[in-house]
């Protein structure tokens, strides 16, 4: 009965809404999302192109794993900077990671290769 | 006694993290999520439909987080912004009334769709408060119908710390609330309000949270807490 009690009060502890530590780390993402979004000039880019880099490899979340979209993201950015091989490869590596993310990345790949 | 007081504990610890709930569970108010297990979300440009023109793009940017954070797959942003644009279905307004999303399904993969509408922005001339009307909107592409919604009016206080001068602390204040601080803006309205959404597949919680309570369908928040 007493164990029961203690398993209770965790689970409760655990599922309420306050608890800090998120799947995913993102540090100055949403930022660097929005001054790329407004500007895209070549300060932003980088800025945004540096924290791609921090989320794919230095990922503190409790998933330790790479969030979506930001390799696909991260990819296309790399195309369109002229960096083809790099930015299909992460495109690829989306699809790896994300199954789910076929119908769309396959659209994509095609539009590339035209 | 000792366990009675441990509950306690835990329920004020409980509800001193969450904000005020509705008298549903997230199994009752977002049966659809529960039923249809959807793991693909696609975020629509928010309608904005208020004074400042900036809005959308403050939301845009700042919405894929919470979501991810619950556990789903969400279309990455700027690719599928390029696409809608490409396809001439940037204007989210085309699309809020569709009686069929499954286009959105056939193109992105997406099982969701997430519309935001920005109904109001107003931030006071003097002083560090920005006031946003908002509304969220989550359509199924299966079913069409709406499977999760929330609309609130969120009071940002975009203040800095006292400096112990009220001088300082006036203008620290206005230059806070005229640069990027309204990412914060936009960034806070999303976490409050997606606090709630069931969790998707990719989370711990993933089909063992549907007995919490749900938040209130509409509500009135002051931020940060």
């Amino acid at each position: 009965m007493k164990n029961y009690i203690y398993m209770l009060v965790i689970a409760v502890a655990l599922s309420s809404c306050g608890s800090s530590k998120k799947l995913y780390s993102w540090n100055k993402y949403e930022k660097a999302s929005y001054n790329y979004l407004k500007k895209a000039d070549e300060k932003s880019t980088n800025k945004i192109i540096k924290e791609y880099k921090k989320i794919i490899n230095e990922q503190k979340g409790i998933r330790k794993s790479i969030p979506p979209g930001m390799c696909a993201d991260y990819g296309f950015l790399l195309i369109q900077k002229g960096n083809k091989a790099e930015g299909i490869a992460n495109l690829k590596k989306e699809i790896a990671l994300y199954p789910e993310s076929k119908v769309f990345i396959d659209r994509i790949l095609k539009l590339i290769e035209e | 006694m000792k366990h009675i007081k441990l509950i306690s504990t835990a329920f004020l610890v409980l509800m001193a993290s969450c904000g005020p709930t509705s008298k549903l569970t997230k199994t009752q108010a977002y049966g659809g999520i529960y039923n249809e297990k959807p793991l693909t979300v696609l975020i629509m440009p928010p309608i904005n439909r208020s004074t400042n023109v900036e809005a959308k793009e403050f939301f845009h940017t700042t919405l894929n987080v919470p979501i991810i954070n619950a556990g789903y797959y969400v279309v990455p942003p700027f690719l599928s912004m390029e696409i809608l644009k490409r396809e001439s279905a940037y204007d989210s307004e085309l699309f809020i009334d569709k009686p069929s999303l499954t286009i959105f399904k056939e193109i992105f993969g997406a099982d969701m769709t997430l519309f935001t509408i920005i109904n109001k922005w107003d931030k006071s001339s003097i002083g560090s408060k920005v006031t946003v009307d908002i509304e969220y909107i989550v359509k199924s592409t299966t079913s069409n119908e709406t499977i999760y919604s929330r609309k609130g009016t969120v009071i940002y206080n975009t203040s800095v710390s006292g400096s112990g001068n009220i001088f300082l602390d006036i203008a620290g204040s206005l230059i806070n609330t005229a640069a990027a601080k309204y990412v914060d803006v936009a960034r806070a309205c999303n976490e409050y309000t997606f606090s709630d959404f069931p969790a998707g597949l990719y989370s711990p919680k993933y089909n063992l949270d549907g007995a919490e309570m749900s938040g209130l369908k509409s509500f009135k928040v002051r931020l940060p807490k």
